[in-house]
């Protein structure tokens, strides 16, 4: 299998899709003849055509509304956020519109919104967002967010696929440094399971996106500890049947994700773990996350704000000790 | 040892569910007894730690014997007080035996961290008292893995359960491990059931004088019955509506007998065998059923046999009965010789319904949904022309049936 980055194979994913699906299009900001800010659609405009790689105005709710209704024509649309933190422009397409469409009409809605997610380059409160929980509390989209270039490839297929609205959180820290083997051709990872990233016994990182690896990295070695590492991969649906029988098994969890804390993925997982394998816990589920801010320009206060690879250790060894 | 029903005087100690120096809630169940054939759990009678456990299992006693002492004084969350330290104060239901001196100082003072949910019940499952095991959590806490090294260590039998393993493309499911057709393995004892099944028809067999009739009945007009009703019902309650009418012809049957005195009854308390799978059978008993249509006599089996698999009969709901039906034929049997339910002096089989080609209406054949009606009776209360009188008239309130 041929090597690939995060980026290189989201752009794989999205061309095998193109090549195979006459009905899949893409759209959104200089995606076209730029190829994308960062890349993804490179060469795409002369392969498909402007037809199908749509330059769009500086206009999300107009990209994600023109999709919502190409969606229930029958298309499957794809549409770029240049930035994630700028899907707000297009909230009220996205969750309003789309997320509802099916419960009010019946009609299927199969698109995918990528989201360029994440901090970590000092971009600053603008470029630099994980507004995952926002979408994750709107019932009606489904919400992933890939690890791996594998994934990255496999998810976007089933998100393109899915009969639902999907948004497709994509790490932009990964892109050019998550590396790894991509299974040629067309795939798919369905949507709604969990993957054990390391399998372990005495303590559980569940967590998702970039994180997962700075989970690897910070518990690769705990002393000896036997720490399992567990990557959600889709946050709707969620892999409850994983996160149960992982914190079943080690009956210590930390959950780790670089969004904001309240009413977080963390926070849905960590309700969960008490609420339904209480009987099996050693320790409090503990949360490793950004605190409650927006996310600084500043390289120093960035790290302060963004999880560490320390700050994961220093939980998992407390967690360990209790 | 509490009143179980008003007919029961003595009872039998199963197993404890609480180990001396185990904390117990008010009304949480601390043992399982067994009278007849009913096993029951007993729910403590006030919240305290168990401090002496008087009736060992096995052992059977009088209504009112004392089980258990208690020591109502004691708090949760104090570590356990030395096993054979008496009690300060016990509950009134389970009175004292001796009294006690004070506990010592400091006992009940120190103050052991919380444990965890899953320390507490790895602990309740092994029976470990978890103040045998050094803490190498937070502040002493006795932590998951202090617990299994517990378990773990040579000499204690009880290892922990495997850990189911993980599949990395989770979530994985454990196929259900394939079940023993053949029974329990070699070498079991076998259980309280079975036991007291295997001593009451031994008993039987050695006490009454048995003989089988069998009669052979058409069940055409039960069959349309079944199927003109609104609620599809089973051919057991027209049976045993059949048999209570010939009962109420034939009340010789209907009686018990005991060493040499026979009690001819006059209500029908009709005893219904239930399996209850490879555990074994039970039989509840339709108390006044000769007052019931088959309507009500279905509903009334339907409800012992439900509460009798879940357990929950009462001991009073397996006595008193004059008659019993037992009814293995959705297996497919076609003749069995019953053993009678003493001291009762017949029991009525009924085995499967099968399309067999009969003659009727003089020298014609027709396809009839047919069965054998088997009687186990007691020669020592009646002879063969009665069994042969009662089971024709059964037959004929079957084949006759009018609703």
């Amino acid at each position: 299998m041929p090597e690939m980055t995060y980026l290189q194979a989201i752009s794989d994913g999205l061309r095998e899709e193109m090549r195979h699906d006459e009905t899949v299009f893409c759209l959104g900001e200089d995606i076209g003849a730029f190829g994308g800010a960062f890349k993804i659609t490179e060469g795409f405009i002369d392969e498909f055509g402007p037809d199908r790689v749509w330059d769009a105005p500086l206009a999300e709710n107009a990209i994600i509304g023109a999709a919502v209704g190409a969606a229930v024509e029958g298309m499957r649309p794809v549409c770029e956020m240049q930035f994630a933190d700028f899907v707000a422009c297009g909230f009220d397409q996205l969750v309003n519109v789309a997320a509802k469409m099916h419960y009010r009409q019946g009609l299927a809605v199969p698109m995918t919104v990528r989201l360029p997610s994440g901090g970590g380059f000092s971009g600053g409160p603008f470029h630099s967002q994980n507004p995952e929980a926002w979408f994750v509390q709107a019932p009606g989209l489904k919400v992933v967010a890939p690890s791996t270039p594998a994934d990255a490839k496999g998810l976007l297929a089933a998100a393109i696929r899915d009969p639902n609205p999907v948004v497709y959180l994509e790490h932009k820290h990964l892109y050019r440094r998550a590396r790894g083997e991509v299974a040629e051709g067309r795939y798919e990872i369905p949507l709604g399971r969990a993957r054990v990233a390391r399998e372990g016994s005495e303590l559980t990182v569940v967590s998702y996106g970039a994180m997962v690896h700075i989970a690897l990295e910070a518990t690769d070695d705990l002393d000896g500890a036997s720490v399992e590492v567990l990557d959600l991969r889709s946050l709707v649906p969620l892999d409850r049947e994983a996160i149960l029988a992982s914190a079943r098994k080690t009956s210590k969890v930390v959950v780790l994700h670089e969004a904001t804390r309240s009413c977080g993925v963390g926070a849905e997982v960590a309700a969960l773990i008490a609420q339904e394998a209480f009987e099996d816990l050693d320790g409090p589920v503990v949360r490793v996350t950004a605190p409650d801010c927006p996310t600084p320009f500043s390289p120093p206060l960035e790290r302060a704000v963004l999880p560490q690879v320390d700050d994961v250790r220093r939980a998992c060894l407390e967690l360990l000790a209790y | 040892m509490p009143q179980m029903g008003v007919s029961v005087a003595e009872g039998t100690v199963v197993e404890w569910r609480k180990r001396v120096g185990d904390w117990v809630e008010a009304d949480e169940a601390i043992v399982d007894i067994s009278t007849d054939k009913i096993d029951s759990e007993v729910p403590s009678p006030a919240a305290g730690r168990l401090v002496e456990i008087l009736v060992e299992p096995g052992v059977t006693v009088d209504v009112g014997t004392p089980l258990a002492r208690l020591d109502t004084g004691a708090r949760p969350g104090e570590p356990h007080t030395d096993e054979h330290a008496p009690a300060t104060r016990t509950a009134g239901a389970q009175p004292s035996g001796a009294e006690a001196p004070p506990p010592g100082p400091g006992a009940g003072d120190a103050h052991a961290p919380p444990v965890s949910p899953v320390v507490r019940r790895i602990a309740a499952e092994h029976g470990i008292d978890l103040s045998q095991i050094e803490g190498t959590g937070r502040l002493g806490r006795v932590t998951k893995r202090d617990v299994l090294a517990f378990l773990a260590r040579p000499g204690e039998g009880a290892a922990a359960p495997p850990q189911a393993p993980l599949h990395t493309e989770s979530p994985y499911r454990e196929e259900p491990q394939p079940t023993d057709a053949a029974g329990p393995p070699s070498g079991e004892p076998l259980s309280i059931m079975r036991r007291q099944i295997g001593e009451h028809m031994r008993r039987s067999l050695d006490t009454a004088a048995h003989c089988t009739t069998i009669v052979e009945a058409d069940m055409s007009r039960i069959e349309a019955a079944r199927r003109a009703g609104g609620k599809r019902l089973t051919y057991l309650p027209f049976v045993a509506r059949a048999a209570i009418a010939a009962l109420r012809e034939y009340p010789t049957l209907n009686a018990t007998l005991e060493g040499d005195r026979l009690t001819v009854h006059e209500a029908v308390h009709l005893g219904i065998a239930v399996s209850l799978g490879e555990d074994g059978l039970i039989v509840p008993v339709v108390r006044d059923a000769h007052e019931l249509s088959h309507e009500g006599l279905a509903a009334r089996i339907e409800d012992l046999a439900e509460r009798a698999r879940e357990r929950r009969l009462r001991p009073d709901e397996v006595r008193g009965g004059t008659f019993t039906i037992t009814n293995p034929g959705a297996y497919g049997a076609l003749l069995a010789t019953p053993i009678i339910n003493q001291p009762q002096v017949a029991i009525l089989d009924l085995e499967a319904v099968v399309r067999r080609p009969v003659a009727v209406d003089g020298d014609s054949i027709a396809v009839r949904p047919m069965t054998y009606l088997c009687m186990s009776w007691d020669h020592r209360a009646l002879d063969g022309a009665l069994a042969a009188q009662f089971l024709s008239a059964v037959r004929r309130h079957i084949e006759e049936w009018s609703g």
